[in-house]
């Protein structure tokens, strides 16, 4: 099954956010979006999630996304977003559940599936720990591990995720990024816009660089993040090298300012 | 999925809680139901009983009865409607009038009386407060706006009810006698007292589907408690949400004021003592809010049959005294739980 995005733009107001987009995205996949601030990974994120309004079609297994119910959407587009706000301090447990709601039918009680996912979903991001805790008193690296749990007890198809380790420590980083892989390889399809090039090489086959609001590359780790493409769309000088036989790509030298 | 399913404490027992919750709040909401029932007042000061065998049935069915049911029903409205907009707004400062249908409600009925179109008693005030709020949701609607953002929407409130309280402030101003200024300002504080079947007749038609709409709306608060984006990914559209609380909240508040005149804070300060309750969930928190509101105003309306000889206060007015500093204090010392 595959996630096809056609001719897909955004505009906001007169701005090009991000300039018609073709391509396809197959389950089982790990796939980053990088790029620099401003390229349009987010836009093209919510974009595929079916949450901004947006030229072009984006279809699941050949069925348009906005012929779907908005309940059916739910359940096979999980969106985290960049940022995302907690407006009540409830325990971490019952945050995770509502990743629930789309699978539970209005007034009725959560379901021995229900409960599984949540419980899986604690265990994978490592925060059963505090599941008890309310949300209020976590660390911000703790909070982003619990919204991710809140959009992997989904447990959809498709799991778009916007920065998911941009507030963690490095243990957790690779733990997030390992769950993911785990999660796509068991057959879901992963869209992660991210910014640390070490780990988005190390763990994900596909990336697309996006700049000025186009995709400008599409392929594998090596291909896609070579020290010419770094230097011109990221203005940045790369360490490229390899390392116990995989990638290692670290942005090592600002060059001058566009 | 291979996982098995362990026991998932939290979730049923913090449902358990709520349920235990509601079902305390329900033998609250029989027994002021009852004080009410038993309890009255003549100038003279409080009386129990009702006055001999042969003055019971009158006293019940025209007096007590619809008293009673009147502060069920519209301490309950408020009750779930308090809940449900602060869930909305996510703000706990959020409240029943803040949408401009208390105020819209007070001056349609205000202009009725202005104009001499009925007497304090006639259902014709009633019926001029209702098209009061349901005038002040189309002008929230077209300022709004069908895509407007909830900041958008908490502003539009404002100003209809600063306006709606401007014009009211105009007919009191221009009032044709002192006489009908005072059955105005009576009127406009808001009081239990006087009412018949015929008042409860005309509110609950418009209480029940205004509650059906926002218990509708109960999943989509929960969607809320991690922003509009989340919520509308996971199948619940917050726009959606928005406008079955609006619409809700302005056909019930719009009824119960219809019938008591403005009854303040009670929105306010009910959800915000049993939201701990919960477990903050803004869903297992609706039920629990109405029978909370139930209580608080029952109980509120007899203190007020039992305070010693002289004036009865108006209900409006003792909800106010005591909403007002817990408003105060709420701004001072609780932080919306938003800087989570």
């Amino acid at each position: 099954m595959t996630l096809v995005a056609r001719d897909v733009g955004v505009v906001y107001g007169t701005r090009v956010a991000l300039q018609p987009v073709n391509v396809a995205l197959e389950r089982g996949e790990l796939v980053a979006l990088v790029g620099p601030n401003g390229a349009g990974k987010t836009s093209l994120l919510k974009a595929l999630a079916g949450l901004l309004p947006h030229a072009g079609t984006v279809t699941w297994s050949g069925a348009a996304l906005d012929s779907l119910a908005s309940r059916a959407r739910a359940r096979l587009i999980a969106y985290l977003p960049q940022a995302a706000s907690l407006h009540w301090p409830m325990t971490t447990r019952d945050l995770v559940a509502l990743g629930r709601l789309p699978h539970r039918a209005f007034g009725a009680a959560p379901s021995e599936d229900d409960r599984a996912a949540t419980e899986w979903a604690l265990e994978q991001t490592e925060t059963t720990a505090f599941a008890e805790r309310t949300v209020d008193r976590l660390s911000s690296g703790e909070r982003a591990r619990v919204l991710l749990a809140r959009a992997l007890a989904v447990r959809a198809p498709v799991l778009l995720v916007d920065e998911p380790i941009a507030a963690l420590d490095p243990y957790h980083q690779l733990q997030v990024m390992a769950t993911l892989r785990t999660y796509a390889s068991d057959g879901a399809l992963v869209v992660a816009v991210l910014h640390d090039l070490p780990l988005v090489a190390r763990f994900c086959a596909r990336v697309l660089l996006l700049d000025a609001g186009a995709v400008v590359d599409d392929g594998n780790p090596e291909r896609v993040l070579n020290a010419r493409a770094l230097e011109r769309h990221y203005r940045v000088e790369p360490l490229v090298t390899t390392h116990e036989g995989e990638p290692l790509i670290l942005p090592w030298r600002r060059l001058t300012p566009r | 999925m291979t996982i098995a399913a362990p026991r998932s404490a939290s979730d049923t027992r913090e449902v358990r809680a709520a349920w235990r919750l509601s079902g305390a709040l329900g033998i609250l909401v029989i027994a002021a139901a009852g004080a009410s029932l038993v309890i009255g007042r003549t100038s003279g000061g409080p009386t129990f009983g009702f006055g001999g065998p042969d003055l019971a049935r009158i006293v019940l069915t025209e007096i007590r009865v619809p008293r009673t049911l009147l502060a069920l029903l519209v301490g309950g409205t408020l009750g779930l409607c308090g809940a449900a907009l602060q869930g909305l707004l996510r703000n706990p400062l959020a409240e029943p009038g803040l949408l401009g249908a208390s105020s819209g409600a007070a001056f349609g009925a205000v202009l009725v009386f202005y104009f001499g179109l009925a007497g304090a008693d006639s259902l014709m005030l009633p019926a001029g407060a209702v098209a009061g709020s349901l005038v002040a949701l189309a002008a929230l609607y077209g300022l709004a706006g069908r895509r407007g953002d909830f900041l958008t929407v908490v502003l539009a409130g404002i100003a209809i009810n600063a306006f709606a309280a401007a014009l009211t402030s105009l007919a009191l101003n221009f009032a044709p006698s002192p006489y009908a200024a005072l059955e105005i300002l009576f009127w406009m504080l808001g009081s239990l007292a006087d009412r018949s079947l015929a008042h409860v007749a005309l509110a609950l038609p418009l209480m029940v589907p205004g509650w059906l709409l926002v218990v509708a709306a109960a999943r989509g608060l929960d969607a809320l408690t991690l922003g509009e984006e989340t919520a509308a990914s996971l199948g619940l559209d917050p726009r959606r949400t928005q406008w079955l609380v609006i619409g809700g909240t302005a056909l019930a508040v719009g009824g119960a004021v219809a019938v008591t005149g403005v009854v303040g804070f009670v929105g306010l300060v009910v959800p915000h003592l049993l939201r701990g309750r919960v477990g903050q969930h803004p869903s297992r928190l609706l039920l629990p809010s109405f029978l909370g509101g139930a209580v608080l105003t029952s109980v509120a309306d007899v203190a007020i049959r039992l305070m010693p000889p002289g004036p009865e206060l108006k209900l409006g007015v003792v909800t106010a005294l005591l909403g007002a500093p817990f408003f105060l204090h709420l701004i001072v010392r609780a932080r919306p739980a938003g800087g989570a």
